[in-house]
C-alpha cells in the first residue's frame, strides 16, 4: 500500500526536457509556416490541409511529447483499466496491474514495451499527459453531483484530495499553465471548505516549490482518510471500476470514451497511493455532517503512531491512552488543616456561624467517573506551604461563596423578551467589565489581568510591557543604590524602596513584540502576584519581579519567536509555546527547560494548563489540539476537527472540557476525558482571541476580533438556528437565512463593543467577567 | 481538445508576478537577454517566495491579533525565514501606494503602482510647527453588560434595531476563510458612521458669495472710501435678507473696529470717522428686520457702551458720536427689552457707575448722561436726581462753565420737564420762589440749580416730577 511513487524521485530529470520543449515547437512552427506558404503557393491543397492537422494534433499535446508516447498511454491505458476481477482492482498497485497485464499473456509487442517500462514507471508514462487529469476529475465531480443525496455528503469529501493530487502532480512535472488552468476551473467549488489549504497549494508554481514544501510533501507521504460507509464505498469502487452509477448513461460521453478512461485511471492512482478509506458500518445517513472534519484528512502524521493501532484514527488512539485523572488536585492535609483553622478564627471574629458551611468548599464532591489524582501524581513542589498559600485557600472559600451563580440554562426554557425572561438574564449572564486601551500604537497583542485584579498588564508590538495598578495604587520597585549589608528584614527592604512611584510602569526588556504575558498565580486572590512571565518574538521567555520591577531571569532555549506562556496553576513551573513546533515546561529556578512537548506539525500557537497541573493542552496551526501529560512529556489526546489554526485554548475550571477557538471562526467543545468534540459552536465573525470558563463551568465567554464578546452555554445542546429567537414556525427562506448566519443555538448573547477587538476574556473567581481590548481609532488605516 | 490555442495564451497571464517584471529587473542590472523560459520560472518562483513570506507574515499577524499585516510582520516574517529584513520601512508611517493613471500609447501594461513620495516644503513646515507629542497608552473601563443587559452609555455601541442585526449577522462570516478577515461587516460600519454623523454638530459652512459679500461690505464701509459706496452698504445691511449666516461676523467685526479705534487714545479724524461709521453699521443691523440678534446682544452692547462712555472721543465728534451711541442704545433697548427684561436695569447700572464713582472724565459723565437720556425719563430721574449725579457734576464745574457737559445735564433736565416757552425768573426775594430756590439746591445743587432760577416754571415742573415719582 506504502509503494513510493517513483514520480519524486525522477520528476527532476523530466522537468527540463519540458522546459525546453516550447523551444522546438517554436522553431519547428517556423519552419511549419515557411513550408505552408510554399505548399498554398503551389497550390497543393490537400498537402496544406494535412499538414496543418498534424500541426494542430502537435499543439494539442502541450508537453510536447512525440506522438508516441501518446498512443503508448492510450494502449496501456485500455489495458490497466480492464480489471481481472471487478471491485478488486481499486486497492492495488500499478506495478501488480503491469504483473497481471504480463500474466494475462498480451501480444508479444505489448509485452516488448511493459519491459521496456520497467526503469521509468508505466504510472509517470500514464500520468504526464495533463489533460487526463482534468477529464477526469470533471468525471468524478459529475459523478459526485450526480450522486444519491444520501451518499453526496459522503462523497464530496473525496474531491478535495485528488485535486491537490492532480494539482501537485501537474506543478511537479512542470506544466505551470496546466496547473494554474486546473486550478481556475476547479478550486472555486472547493474553495468554501478549504480556502486555506487550496491558497497554499496555489503559491506553488514549480516542482521545487512542491519539493520544499511541507504542505506539500504531506499531501505526497501521507495517506489522506477519507470516511466512507461500505454501501457508499462499493458504489466507489464500481463507479471507479466499471464506470456505473452517477451520471446517467448516455450523458455525455462518460467512460466510453477514451479521455474517460485515461482520466478514470489518473483517478485511480491516486485513490491507490494516496487515499485510505476508513470503511464503516455505519449507514450513510447516521453519520453527522461534522463527522467528516474529525476523520477526513492527513491524519496519520497528526495522530502520534502507537504500535497497536495501524490505522489512524483519533479516536482509537485516545481510547488506547487510557483514562486521565482529571480531578482536582490534593491538598496537603497540614494545609486544609491549617486552612480550616484560619476559617473558623475568621468565623468567630466575624460573627458569621454560616462560615462553618464554608469548609465543605474545602472538600468538593468527587464527581462520578472522574478520577482524582493523589499526592503522588503530582508535580515536585516544596514540602511545607507558606502563609500565602493559606491565605490563597481561604480567599478561594471565601470566593466560593461570594461567588454570583450563573444559571445559563434558565435561559433556554423562557422567552427573552418577557418579564421572566429579564429575571432569567439577570441569573444567566455575566456582568462584564470592559478596559479598553487607547492610543495604542503599532497594536497590544495581549492584555492580562493579575489573579486578585490590582494589576492589569499589557504587552506590545514594540517590545514592551506596561504594568497599570487598576487600584489607583503607586507602583514602585527598589532602588538601585544600596548596600547589601544593610539589607537584614523587611524593614530595612521597604526603605530601598523607590520614594516616588507613578500608577503605571512600563518593563523594557523583550527586543521583539510580546505576544504572551502571565502573572503568578501563587496569591490566588488573596494577595497581589510577585511575578510576571512575558513571551516574546525575540525567542525568550522573561521572568519580571513586580518587588523590584525589573527583569529577572530571561529563559532561552525556544529558537524561534515564543507564542504564548503559561503558569501551572500552582506557580513555580510554567509552560511555553512557540514557532519552532514545540511547547516546553520549564521552572523558574533553572534557566533550561525541563520538558519538550513535540508532535505538532505546524506552530504550536496556544498553551493552557489542566487545572491540576497534571496535562498541558496546546493548539497548534496544524489544526488540532492536544493534551500532554506534563511529567512524562508524552501525548495523551489527540483533538481533531478544527478547519484552521487554532488560536486559543481554555480548560474549564472543573477540569472536564476543553474550549478551542480556531481560524474556521468556530469554537468547538472536546470532552478530556474521551477525546471527543461535544458540540462547535459559531457565531464569531472574525477570529477569536480569547476563551474564559465561568466558575462552575457552565458558561463559556469569547471574544474576538469581530469587536465582540459572546456567551455560550456550555451545557446546552447546541445545533444550528435560533428557533428561539424567531418563535414563529420556520418557512424554508427564514431556514436558509439562519444557515448563513450560523449562529448556533448555545449562543446565549453577543455584546458589541465600539472598535475594540477582544484580546482577553477574564472570569474572576466570584464570576464577575473582565474584558480588555484596545481601541482602534476609525482613521487608523 | 479542440481549442487548445486560445486556452493557453489565456492562460499565460495567470501568474501574478509577471515574468516581464522579471525582465524588466534583469535589465536594470544589464542583462539584456533574458530568456523566456528562466524569465517565466524566475518569476514563478518570486511569486511562491513572496507567497511564503506574506504566509509567514500573516502568523505574526494574527498572533499580534491583527487584521491587517504591517510591516512590521514582515520585518518578523523575514527574520525567522533567515532573510535579511528590509531597512527603512517603519510601521508608523506605512508607505501609501498610489494607482497610476493609465498610459495612453501602451493599453497593454495593465495598472501601475507608486509610492506616493509627498514633498516636503521646509518653510512651510518650519513655519506651522505642528509637532505635537503622542499621547501614552492609557486605559478607561466600563460596564459591558450589567447581568446580562447592555447598558445605553456612550463607551457601547448603540443598539441595533433588530432587524438591522439580523442582516448584520448575516453578512459573511466567510466560512473557513484562511486570514482572519477585517471582522466588521459593511452594514454594520454603515450603521456606525451614521450614528456618528447624527451626533456630529451642524458645521456651517459660510457660501463663497457671502464671503464675498463680507469682504467687499467691510472694504467699502471703512472712512477711506467715498460716501456713496458707504450709504449704499449701510442700506444693503439695512434692508437685505439672508444676511444671518454673517451676523456672528459682522459682530465680531463691530467689536474688533471699535476696540481698535478707542485704543488708540481715539484721538484722531479718522477714527471719530471709523467709529461713527461703526455705530451706523449697529443701528443699520438694528433696523434690519430679517436678522435674528437677541444672541447677539452682549457681544453688541460693550462697543456701543465703549463709545457712549470713552473718556476721550476725537474733540470735533464726540458729542455727534455719543449722541448717537445713546441713540443707538435708545433703540436697541425699546427693541429689545420687551424679550431681554433684565436688560434696561444693567445698562442703567453701567451708566450709574459711570456717572457718580469719583474718578471719571467729563467725556464719561456726558456720555453717561446721555446715556441716560436715551434710556428715558424714568432713568433720568434715578440717575441724575436720586443717584445725585447732577450734584457730582455740578460740584466738578467751574462757575459760568459752559461745554457739552453742562449741555447733557441741561437736555436731561428738559427730558424731565419741558422749559416753559416765556421763562419768568425766580424772585429771590419772594417767599415761595426762594422755597423754591432751595429746594432747586438741595435737589440739583448749586451750580444747575442757578441755571434754572431764570425759568420760573421750569423748576416747578422738575421738583413736582421729581416729587411725583417720589
Amino acid at each position: 500500500m506504502s509503494a513510493a511513487t517513483p514520480a519524486a524521485s525522477s520528476s527532476g530529470g523530466v522537468s527540463p526536457v519540458n522546459a525546453s520543449a516550447p523551444d522546438v515547437t517554436q522553431n519547428v512552427s517556423s519552419i511549419d509556416r515557411l513550408v505552408l506558404e510554399y505548399l498554398r503557393s503551389r497550390g497543393h491543397k490537400d498537402a496544406e490541409r494535412a499538414l496543418n492537422e498534424s500541426l494542430e494534433s502537435g499543439g494539442v499535446d502541450e508537453s510536447g511529447k512525440t506522438v508516441s508516447a501518446e498512443d503508448l498511454i492510450k494502449t496501456l491505458a485500455v489495458y490497466a483499466q480492464k480489471p481481472s476481477r471487478p471491485g478488486d482492482n481499486v486497492l492495488k498497485e500499478s506495478a501488480n496491474v503491469l504483473q497481471e497485464l504480463t500474466a494475462m499473456g498480451n501480444p508479444p509487442s505489448i509485452q516488448n514495451l511493459i519491459a521496456s517500462l520497467g526503469t521509468v514507471g508505466a504510472e509517470e508514462i500514464l500520468s504526464v499527459d495533463p489533460t487526463d487529469k482534468e477529464e477526469g476529475f470533471r468525471e468524478l465531480e459529475a459523478w459526485v453531483e450526480g450522486s444519491l443525496d444520501m451518499y453526496k455528503p459522503e462523497f464530496r469529501p473525496i474531491l478535495f484530495p485528488i485535486f491537490c493530487h492532480f494539482h501537485l502532480d501537474l506543478v511537479q512535472r512542470g506544466f505551470k499553465e496546466a496547473a494554474l488552468r486546473f486550478y481556475g476551473t476547479y478550486s472555486p467549488s472547493l474553495a468554501p471548505m478549504h480556502h486555506a489549504t487550496l491558497h497554499h497549494l496555489s503559491t506553488l508554481l514549480l516542482p521545487s516549490h512542491v519539493q520544499n514544501d511541507d504542505d506539500a510533501q504531506r499531501f505526497k507521504n501521507e495517506k489522506y482518510v477519507i470516511r466512507m460507509s461500505r454501501s457508499g464505498f462499493s458504489l466507489l469502487v464500481g463507479w471507479l471500476t466499471e464506470g456505473v452509477g452517477g451520471e446517467a448513461s448516455g450523458a455525455g460521453d462518460g467512460f466510453s470514451g477514451e479521455k474517460g478512461k485515461r482520466g478514470r485511471a489518473a483517478i485511480m492512482r491516486v485513490v491507490n497511493n494516496h487515499l485510505r478509506f476508513d470503511v464503516t458500518s455505519a449507514s450513510a445517513t447516521a453519520v453527522s455532517p461534522n463527522a467528516w472534519e474529525e476523520s477526513t484528512g492527513l491524519l496519520s502524521q497528526l495522530i502520534p503512531q502507537t504500535s497497536a493501532s495501524a490505522t489512524p484514527n483519533p479516536h482509537a488512539f485516545n481510547a488506547s491512552k487510557g483514562e486521565l485523572k482529571l480531578g482536582p488536585a490534593p491538598i496537603s492535609e497540614e494545609l486544609r488543616a491549617e486552612t480550616e483553622r484560619v476559617i473558623r478564627e475568621q468565623s468567630v471574629l466575624d460573627r458569621d456561624p454560616n462560615a462553618q458551611y464554608d469548609l465543605q468548599f474545602l472538600r468538593p464532591p468527587a464527581i462520578p467517573g472522574v478520577i482524582s489524582p493523589t499526592e503522588s501524581d503530582m508535580l515536585p513542589y516544596p514540602q511545607s506551604f507558606k502563609t500565602v498559600d493559606v491565605q490563597r485557600e481561604v480567599e478561594k472559600v471565601r470566593d466560593a461563596r461570594k461567588r454570583i451563580r450563573l444559571e445559563p440554562s434558565a435561559l433556554s426554557s423562557v422567552d427573552m423578551n418577557s418579564v421572566q425572561g429579564g429575571a432569567a438574564r439577570a441569573r444567566g449572564l455575566p456582568s462584564i467589565c470592559a478596559y479598553t486601551l487607547h492610543d495604542v500604537g503599532e497594536g497590544a497583542p495581549c492584555c492580562t489581568f493579575s489573579p486578585d485584579l490590582t494589576l492589569m498588564a499589557a504587552g506590545f508590538s514594540e517590545s514592551y510591557i506596561r504594568l497599570w495598578s487598576l487600584k489607583n495604587e503607586k507602583l514602585k520597585g527598589l532602588r538601585n543604590d544600596f548596600s547589601l549589608s544593610s539589607v537584614k528584614d523587611s524593614g530595612s527592604l521597604s526603605k530601598i524602596q523607590q520614594k516616588e512611584g507613578n500608577t503605571t510602569r512600563k518593563l523594557v526588556g523583550h527586543s521583539g513584540p510580546v505576544y504572551s504575558l502571565s502573572f503568578d498565580p501563587l496569591g490566588g486572590s488573596a494577595a497581589p502576584p510577585r511575578y510576571l512571565l512575558s513571551a516574546s518574538a525575540d525567542a525568550t521567555t522573561r521572568l519580571w519581579s513586580l518587588d523590584t520591577m525589573t527583569n529577572v531571569v530571561a529563559f532561552r532555549g525556544h529558537q524561534n519567536p515564543v507564542w504564548d506562556v503559561q503558569w501551572s496553576p500552582m506557580g513555580i513551573y510554567f509552560a511555553t509555546a512557540s514557532r519552532d513546533r514545540t511547547a516546553r515546561l520549564w521552572s523558574t529556578d533553572r534557566t533550561s527547560c525541563l520538558r519538550i512537548y513535540a508532535g505538532h506539525l505546524n506552530d504550536v500557537d496556544c498553551v493552557r494548563f489542566h487545572p491540576n497541573s497534571l496535562y498541558l493542552a496546546t493548539g497548534s496551526s496544524d489544526w488540532t489540539a492536544r493534551l500532554w501529560d506534563v511529567q512524562r512529556g508524552a501525548c495523551v489526546r489527540v483533538f481533531i476537527g478544527h478547519q484552521g489554526s487554532l488560536s486559543t485554548l481554555a480548560i474549564s475550571p472543573d477540569g472536564r472540557y476543553l474550549a478551542s477557538a480556531g481560524e474556521d471562526l468556530a469554537i468547538n467543545l472536546w470532552d478530556l476525558g474521551s477525546g471527543r468534540r461535544i458540540k462547535k459552536m459559531t457565531g464569531h465573525t472574525a477570529s477569536v482571541y480569547s476563551l474564559s470558563f465561568s466558575a462552575e463551568s457552565s458558561m463559556l465567554v469569547s471574544g474576538g476580533a469581530d469587536w465582540t464578546v459572546r456567551c455560550w452555554d456550555v451545557r446546552g445542546a447546541g445545533g444550528p438556528g435560533k428557533s428561539r429567537e424567531s418563535g414563529v414556525t420556520e418557512s424554508p427562506i427564514t431556514r436558509t437565512i439562519d444557515d448563513e448566519n450560523n449562529e448556533t443555538s448555545d449562543l446565549l448573547a453577543t455584546f458589541p463593543t465600539k472598535r475594540t477587538p477582544i484580546t482577553n476574556v477574564h472570569f474572576t473567581p466570584r464570576n464577575l467577567c473582565l474584558v480588555a481590548g484596545n481601541f482602534l481609532a476609525p482613521d487608523s488605516r | 481538445m479542440s481549442k487548445p490555442k486560445a486556452k493557453a495564451a489565456q492562460t499565460h497571464q495567470t501568474g501574478i508576478y509577471k515574468s516581464d517584471s522579471v525582465r524588466d529587473v534583469a535589465e536594470s542590472l544589464g542583462i539584456a537577454n533574458l530568456s523566456e523560459t528562466v524569465a517565466s520560472s524566475l518569476a514563478s518562483d518570486v511569486e511562491y517566495r513572496i507567497h511564503q513570506v506574506i504566509e509567514e507574515a500573516s502568523r505574526f499577524m494574527r498572533h499580534a491579533r491583527r487584521t491587517t499585516i504591517t510591516t512590521l510582520d514582515i520585518d518578523q516574517a523575514l527574520r525567522v525565514l533567515n532573510i535579511e529584513p528590509l531597512y527603512g520601512h517603519n510601521p508608523d508611517n506605512p508607505p501609501v501606494f498610489r494607482r497610476a493613471l493609465p498610459f495612453p500609447n501602451a493599453a497593454n501594461v495593465g495598472p501601475v503602482y507608486f509610492v506616493d513620495d509627498e514633498e516636503i516644503d521646509f518653510d512651510r513646515v518650519l513655519r506651522e510647527e505642528k509637532i505635537t507629542l503622542p499621547k501614552g497608552v492609557s486605559w478607561t473601563a466600563h460596564w459591558l453588560a450589567v447581568e446580562g443587559v447592555q447598558p445605553l452609555i456612550p463607551e457601547n455601541p448603540p443598539a441595533i434595531p433588530k432587524d438591522v442585526a439580523q442582516e448584520i449577522t448575516k453578512s459573511p462570516p466567510q466560512a473557513n476563510g484562511a486570514f482572519p478577515l477585517t471582522p466588521p461587516s459593511e452594514s454594520r460600519s454603515t450603521v456606525k458612521k451614521q450614528q456618528q454623523q447624527q451626533q456630529q454638530l451642524v458645521k456651517q459652512v459660510l457660501s463663497r458669495e457671502l464671503q464675498l459679500y463680507y469682504t467687499r461690505l467691510t472694504a467699502s464701509l471703512l472712512p477711506p472710501t467715498d460716501s456713496t459706496k458707504r450709504t449704499a452698504a449701510l442700506a444693503s445691511l439695512r434692508n437685505d435678507a439672508g444676511l444671518q449666516a454673517l451676523l456672528p461676523y459682522l459682530i465680531r467685526w463691530l467689536g474688533e473696529g471699535v476696540v481698535t479705534a478707542l485704543k488708540e487714545g481715539a484721538q484722531t479724524e479718522a477714527d471719530g470717522r471709523s467709529l461713527e461709521v461703526l455705530l451706523d453699521v449697529v443701528s443699520a443691523i438694528l433696523e434690519n428686520n430679517t436678522l435674528f440678534i437677541e444672541p447677539y446682544l452682549h457681544q453688541l452692547l460693550p462697543a456701543i457702551l465703549s463709545t457712549l462712555l470713552h473718556s476721550t472721543l476725537p474733540p470735533s465728534h464726540a458729542t455727534h458720536l455719543r449722541t448717537s451711541a445713546a441713540q443707538t442704545l435708545s433703540r436697541l433697548l425699546t427693541q429689545h427689552s420687551t424679550t431681554y427684561p433684565s436688560l434696561s436695569p444693567r445698562i442703567m447700572k453701567t451708566l450709574l457707575v459711570a456717572l457718580i464713582s469719583s474718578d471719571k472724565s467729563k467725556g464719561t459723565r456726558e456720555g453717561a448722561i446721555r446715556g441716560l437720556v436715551g434710556i428715558g425719563k424714568e432713568a433720568v430721574r434715578k440717575g441724575l436726581v436720586e443717584g445725585g449725579g447732577v450734584k457730582v457734576v455740578g460740584s466738578e464745574c467751574a462757575l459760568g462753565e459752559t461745554g457739552p457737559l453742562v449741555d447733557s445735564v441741561m437736555t436731561a433736565l428738559h427730558v424731565l420737564h419741558a422749559a416753559s416757552d416765556m421763562p419768568e425768573s425766580l424772585d429771590a426775594t419772594d417767599d415761595g420762589d426762594t422755597v423754591t430756590m432751595r429746594q432747586l439746591q438741595d435737589v440739583l445743587g448749586n451750580f444747575f440749580a442757578e441755571k434754572l432760577y431764570g425759568d420760573k416754571g421750569w423748576a416747578l415742573g422738575i421738583l413736582s416730577s421729581i416729587k411725583q415719582q417720589s
